[in-house]
């Protein structure tokens, strides 16, 4: 095998054909969508070099920013609430004996389903008339409460936001409970005999060494929080009034709805790079909280 | 060993490549695949030729337009030695957003495709990509036979042929209005009597679905209303900046629709349904009128309606103004053509639409899909569905056409509207303000195109 490692035929047979992948399909558009960014143009024609207008267009449109800011509560949301409540989840299915296997498929069901599916059973569900919602809130006699939820302002966002945790709940569910099946009996036996029980054995045992995996499931959501764009294309389309855009479904609606493709480059532009932004602020805290807590 | 596993590896990998490259090197394959080839000769027959023709009819309740098409397309077919067309069927809006702009793009259109006038026409025109169909249209004697070419018209060359029409207004239910004792109106009050009477009731007295990205549902009212108060020049002059969006007819207009809310006459739902929902609402007897264009005749007379023999149209009401008597109806989707056919595909597209542009397919456009036909004189219209008879009075009696605002307008001018216009039914705007900022819109988008 030494001989071939040092063969640089060989290195190129394995290497080249993944190097034009990453190049062709990664970046190539890449860098043309840097230099469309920089052009004014409606898909069909010759773009015209403008500069850095895009740029300078995106800090003053109202709209791109309440998509930013939606994509930050997406973020937050996934971080601070959905996380949370899979390791909960996760530590009490784990102390179950009975049923496991069910409790593990009903929770895992939803995120094989394709968003598509998901966006249309919620749509349903949010009905103003007929929506299991409404319907239910109705029959508990809270009838006040209903709400055209995914028309109102108020409520569109924080719609869309709950069903995507319903569809990718589970997932990390199961994978959060693999970790914790994976820890040594002998590890959490030793804990409970120095009286480390209940939450606190969750607490000091279970969640410092599941660490690794949290520390993928919050990067996870992350990336996908900021990837969002099915879920909102489906349920909303940004409406009403583009209260519920996120900045990929504002992007999407200048290229195909607008024919600013330019523009939507731009979008795309900073997408990327705050994107990677976030996930270096991400990196550097949980490098810091790490050192802190050995 | 070790070389000999080396070139084994090699030899391996080679192959796999080798067959790879085999799925994309046969053209009869990747032509039927992805249908955007522009068709070849195969080898065994020089003559013979296939011919990609991109429709979207593909609905259960466009069975009957695509009917039609596959006749005119057998029949083509004959008329041309060798010719075969290749039928790629796809969705209207991924054909019309996404499919057909990447195709044109980069200049592998289809030879025969569905095409929308105003925007669309033009972009593509300028860039070179749509054959100019004047002396085609001369040479078959048709120049003069369409009710109205002017969104397929860019600098007096005709680029696309119209399928069929469309005009709006309201559909009502006859056994709903005869309930609260309403009469059809002619006049705004009287509309605004009819809507009192139904709501006291209990009866919703319009339908609309303008939630998520429908926001245009909505606009089909406000284009009809800001119009009749205005006149059609008003919205002429929105684009050359003639005319302004702050007209007290486009005020007055917004101003009418924040009382149609207030009052809840229009849905109080209205921002959670999409359009289907909203037109469901009427046709299964929940909603007394429904505005929308004509070819919610399909909806109504559908199998899943409940009003198929109630159902009646009337026009906009006279509001006392400029335009009072105007319908909005125009000939928007139909067919293009590439630009790059030569020789024998130009002999097929001269008799594709010899053989679709004709009265005979008019005339089933009419009776069989309940659609308004785009090419004039047929007199005939026995066996229409009833509701469609109803529609072509209404649009006989009006005192003209007048397009869609959108097609006259840059689209950003028209998607700021459907935002604007949610937030009106959401009660989150004044009418002034809004006006203001379809203005502020409007000249950054007057701007931008200069």
């Amino acid at each position: 095998m030494n001989n071939i490692q040092r063969n640089h035929w060989a290195y190129a047979v394995f290497v080249v054909p993944a190097m034009l992948i990453y190049v062709t399909f990664y970046l190539v558009p890449l860098f043309q969508s840097l230099q469309y960014s920089l052009t004014q143009w409606n898909g069909i024609n010759d773009p015209v070099f403008v500069g850095l207008d895009n740029f300078a267009k995106v800090l003053t449109d109202d709209s791109f920013w309440i998509s930013f800011n939606n994509n930050m509560y997406f973020v937050l949301f996934s971080v601070f609430i959905q996380v949370p409540f899979i390791i909960l989840i996760s530590i009490i299915v784990s102390s179950v004996r009975r049923f496991l296997d069910f409790y593990k498929l009903t929770v895992f069901m939803p995120s094989i389903l394709s968003t598509a599916s998901i966006g249309v059973i919620w749509q349903f569900i949010y009905a103003p008339e007929a929506g299991l919602l409404n319907q239910l809130l109705r029959t508990i006699g809270l009838e006040h409460w209903t709400r055209i939820w995914l028309g109102d302002e108020a409520t569109a966002m924080l719609a869309v936001l709950l069903t995507n945790s319903w569809q990718w709940t589970g997932f990390y569910i199961v994978l959060v409970l693999a970790a914790i099946f994976a820890i040594p009996k002998e590890m959490l036996e030793a804990g409970e005999m120095d009286g480390a029980t209940g939450w606190k054995k969750a607490w000091l045992l279970t969640i410092p060494l599941i660490r690794p995996v949290i520390v993928v499931t919050l990067l996870l959501s992350i990336t996908g929080a900021m990837k969002a764009l099915d879920i909102i294309l489906i349920m909303t389309k940004g409406g009403p009034f583009g209260s519920s855009e996120v900045m990929a479904s504002y992007m999407y609606k200048q290229a195909y709805t607008l024919s600013d493709f330019g523009y939507a480059n731009a979008i795309a532009v900073i997408i990327s790079l705050f994107t990677a932004l976030l996930a270096l602020v991400f990196h550097y805290i949980n490098v810091k909280t790490r050192e802190a807590t050995e | 060993m070790k070389k000999r596993l080396l070139l084994l590896i090699v030899a391996v990998l080679a192959t796999m490549s080798a067959l790879a490259g085999c799925g994309s090197n046969t053209p009869a394959d990747s032509n039927a695949a992805n249908g955007t080839e522009q068709g070849g000769k195969t080898t065994e027959d020089v003559k013979s030729f296939n011919m990609v023709l991109r429709h979207i009819h593909i609905r259960d309740t466009a069975k009957k337009s695509l009917e039609i098409l596959q006749q005119t397309v057998k029949k083509t077919e004959s008329d041309v030695p060798g010719l075969t067309f290749v039928l790629d069927g796809v969705e209207d809006a991924v054909n019309r957003d996404v499919k057909l702009k990447a195709e044109m793009a980069a200049g592998t259109q289809p030879p025969v495709f569905s095409l929308f006038g105003g925007a669309d026409t033009r972009n593509y025109s300028k860039a070179g990509r749509l054959l100019p169909l004047n002396d085609i249209l001369k040479e078959l004697g048709i120049a003069d036979s369409f009710f109205d070419l002017r969104e397929f018209t860019v600098d007096g060359q005709i680029y696309g042929l119209p399928e069929s029409g469309y005009i709006e207004g309201f559909f009502y239910n006859k056994k709903l209005f005869e309930q609260a004792g309403a009469k059809v109106p002619t006049t705004w009050d009287e509309l605004v009597s009819a809507m009192e009477l139904l709501k006291a009731k209990g009866i919703t007295p319009i339908a609309m679905g303008a939630g998520s990205g429908d926001g245009w549902v909505v606009n089909m009212l406000v284009n009809s209303m800001f119009v009749a108060l205005g006149g059609p020049k008003l919205q002429e002059g929105f684009a050359t900046g003639a005319t302004k969006w702050t007209d007290p007819a486009v005020i007055e207009t917004f101003k009418r629709i924040q009382m149609m809310v207030e009052k809840q006459y229009i849905d109080p739902n209205v921002l959670g349904l999409k359009f289907p929902q909203g037109q469901a609402n009427f046709y299964t007897g929940k909603a007394a009128m429904l505005f929308d264009g004509s070819w919610a005749v399909n909806a109504i007379s559908g199998e899943s309606s409940t009003v198929k023999d109630d159902t009646g149209f009337f026009r906009f009401p006279d509001v006392g103004g400029p335009g009072d008597g105007y319908i909005n109806g125009g000939w928007s989707n139909g067919y293009g053509f590439s630009a790059t056919v030569k020789d024998q595909e130009l002999t097929a597209v001269k008799a594709f639409i010899k053989n679709f542009y004709n009265q005979e397919n008019q005339k089933r456009t009419l009776i069989e899909t309940s659609q308004i036909p785009s090419m004039k004189g047929i007199s005939d219209v026995q066996g229409a569905n009833a509701l469609i008879q109803t529609i072509g009075e209404a649009q006989g009696s009006a005192k003209g056409a007048f397009p869609a605002f959108d097609s006259l307008v840059q689209p950003k001018v028209k998607v700021t509207l459907e935002a604007t216009m949610q937030q009106l039914l959401g009660g989150k705007i004044e009418p002034e303000k809004a006006a203001e900022r379809m203005q502020k819109t409007q000249d950054e988008a007057n701007a931008e195109s200069k």
